[in-house]
């Protein structure tokens, strides 16, 4: 991105989209960083308006200890550099170089770092924070010669990890990974010292670029994919299973074909952390099974479901896989090691993702890898993310039991469900990030930055429920989010959202009695907005209204109690003291 | 209008948004509030994304007007 493309993209945004706020602490003059970062941040938030606020110059942990209740902003990022942990370090600074200089250099700079720390934990909670660690090389200030690290070097740069590892352990602050940073803004490229010396800025126009870029990420992280959808031979193992059979398929060093036991292991961790693994492969079913019956593969059969086996097309094999998931296609990536069978998923299922699975091409292999961890990945790892696939296969066996349809009264109220609400979740990371990424039940398809959120959650008269469920068939874990303001006998509810596993289990209406009965309202409006996505929602409240919503509208109790359905589940409430104290 | 103006004019726009059309031939740092030192450097770098060429920190305190601005970058283009 050039400086005059940044400025075009932030010229471009309608002057009356919502503003959002964004202090930049750093000790520099932010110049290009901050013309580069609002770009990065406005193509991501293309409906609001991003307005960035540089912090003190010369003073990061002012800027860090200003920020108050009153009106925190909606993002922090913080741009650390070594003057930022003592002014000897800066190239602008009269400062002295000496040996005894140096010691006292190291000593300022532990200081300075506990009170930096010390600042951001008293930061009130809302705005997320990204943070990157010092990008430029030390000044050749230290005794040693260039190319071996100085004991003072090795003292500056482990009490910056130790800092950053406490400070993203609090699980609030996205820490930028220098390394990757290292890759895309190489470190000989960063330093421009004339425009340092002039201006107060210290980067180079790429350097700049590069790490605003990271750092919006970080601020504004994209919806991680749900789902991987993966071919079997010359893909998941090396080989025609087939051909050669299910013994003499590879994924190890042996055999040359460490590349799929590490695509493998990657899938196998992804799982792991709740990203779904299907398999769509044109084979023979048997000889597929006996592959899978294999003790060395390292993605475990019970990692995988669906498994969509036979000669057809891949297409169909995706369509049943994304229906058994009940998720889009533009949520999930399909990998395979045919250009052809990958362009004809992608004619068939607009918005996926297809990677070519690059079996001979080692580099290319690892940008691949990297590419799913990168599409994949999440900060954190919920109890949630180990229910879902077994809450699917579960699902999948709830919908055979019910024909698909709508399920017979008898065989509800013999699954002994049990839906709970937790009125005090609010601050738990997989509320937002459900409301965030849940399309399908989804009251006006809103989605909230962290800021937001808070404000939403903690205005008057917030009421926040968080949803989960499980009956016989085992947990479905925390699958609704609802969250409204109570004023006199009406409620807003200005979100809600539901899994889609959790369809046909009369949860929804569950959720409405709840709304009704634990707030004594006589009505509900509902902030609807109907969405490209959002039809599960209108079926469900066309079942209640006689027909479909276009807009806002209002539900009154005895609208519901006039057609809701008999209701089995055992009802359970966390935390109402707590939340109503 | 000539290329060259045409293309500064361009540049003007990009940098300051707000001011008018009509103002810009006659734009210099004592005209134009928002000529600070900070868009003073970022109209530096939009100058050379647009004429390909890199511009020295330490013209930046003469080149204070449109006029100055378009002086330099002729001659620039003759030196080419």
């Amino acid at each position: 991105m050039t400086i005059t493309e940044a400025l075009r993209i932030t010229q471009s945004v309608p002057r009356d989209a919502r503003p959002f706020a964004v202090t930049l602490a750093c000790g520099f003059t932010p110049l290009h960083l901050q013309t580069f970062l609002a770009a990065h941040l406005q193509q991501t938030l293309a409906d609001r308006k991003v307005r960035i606020t540089p912090g003190l110059y010369g003073n990061l942990v002012g800027t860090l200890e200003t920020i108050s209740d009153a009106s925190p902003p909606d993002g922090l990022v913080i741009a650390l550099e070594w003057p930022d942990l003592d002014p000897r370090l800066d190239y602008r600074g009269a400062g002295s170089w000496s040996v005894t200089a140096v010691n006292d250099i190291v000593a300022s700079a532990q200081t300075m770092l506990h009170r930096i720390a010390n600042a951001l934990l008293r930061i009130p909670a809302g705005p997320r924070i990204a943070l990157s660690l010092p990008t430029l090389a030390l000044p050749p200030l230290f005794h040693a010669p260039g190319w071996q690290a100085s004991q003072h070097e090795l003292a500056l740069e482990a009490g910056v990890l130790r800092f950053a590892a406490d400070i993203a352990q609090a699980g609030r602050i996205a820490v930028i990974n220098s390394q990757r940073l290292a890759e895309e803004s190489p470190a000989a490229g960063r330093l421009d010292l004339k425009s340092d010396l002039y201006t107060g800025l210290p980067y180079t126009i790429e350097h700049a670029d590069r790490l605003a870029s990271q750092l919006a990420l970080a601020l504004v992280p994209p919806a991680p994919k749900k789902g991987i959808i993966s071919d079997l031979d010359d893909t998941l193992w090396s080989g025609i299973a087939g051909e050669v059979g299910p013994d003499a398929l590879g994924w190890d060093l042996a055999s040359h074909a460490q590349l799929h036991g590490l695509y493998q292991k990657l899938l196998a961790s992804l799982a792991d952390s709740g990203t779904l693994i299907g398999i769509a492969s044109k084979n023979d079913p048997a000889v597929v099974a006996k592959a899978f019956e294999r003790k060395d593969l390292l993605l475990h059969p019970e990692q995988v479901f669906p498994i969509e086996v036979h000669w057809n097309a891949k297409s169909g094999s995706v369509a049943r896989i994304l229906e058994a998931w009940n998720i889009a296609a533009d949520s999930v990536i399909f990998v395979d090691d045919s250009p052809m069978e990958l362009a004809e998923v992608a004619a068939a299922h607009p918005g996926i993702e297809c990677v070519l699975f690059p079996r001979n091409d080692y580099q290319a292999g690892l940008a691949m890898l990297r590419q799913l961890r990168d599409r994949c990945g999440k900060e954190r790892v919920s109890k949630d993310d180990a229910l879902r696939l077994e809450s699917i296969r579960q699902g999948v066996a709830f919908r055979e039991q019910t024909s698909g349809g709508a399920a017979p009264e008898s065989f509800l109220e013999q699954i002994g469900a049990v839906v709970t609400f937790d009125f005090a979740a609010a601050a738990e990371p997989r509320v937002l990030e459900l409301v965030n990424k849940t399309n399908q039940f989804n009251l006006n398809g809103g989605r909230y930055t962290q800021a937001d959120w808070q404000k939403l959650v903690s205005s008057p008269g917030a009421l926040l429920a968080a949803v989960s469920y499980e009956d016989k068939f085992g947990p479905l874990g925390t699958i609704g989010v609802v969250a409204g303001q109570l004023g006199g006998r009406t409620l807003v509810i200005e979100t809600w959202v539901m899994s889609c596993r959790a369809f046909a289990r009369r949860i929804e209406h569950q959720t409405l009695k709840m709304l009704f009965e634990t707030t004594g309202a006589s009505e509900i409006d509902f902030r609807f907005t109907p969405t490209a996505k959002n039809g599960p929602l209108r079926d469900f409240f066309a079942t209640l209204l006689g027909e479909e919503p276009q807009s806002e509208f209002r539900l009154t109790r005895s609208q519901f109690e006039l057609r809701c359905p008999a209701l089995y589940h055992e009802v359970r409430e966390m935390r109402r003291a707590q939340a109503h104290g | 209008m000539d290329e060259t103006r045409q293309r500064l004019t361009n540049c003007f726009q990009v940098v300051f948004p707000e001011l008018p059309q009509e103002a810009i031939a006659t734009a210099s740092t004592a005209t134009v509030a928002a000529w600070d030192s900070v868009a003073a450097i970022t109209l530096m770098n939009v100058i050379e994304d647009e004429f390909g060429f890199e511009m020295d920190l330490d013209d930046l305190a003469d080149l204070d007007s449109f006029e100055k601005l378009y002086s330099y970058l002729q001659k620039r283009h003759q030196v080419a």
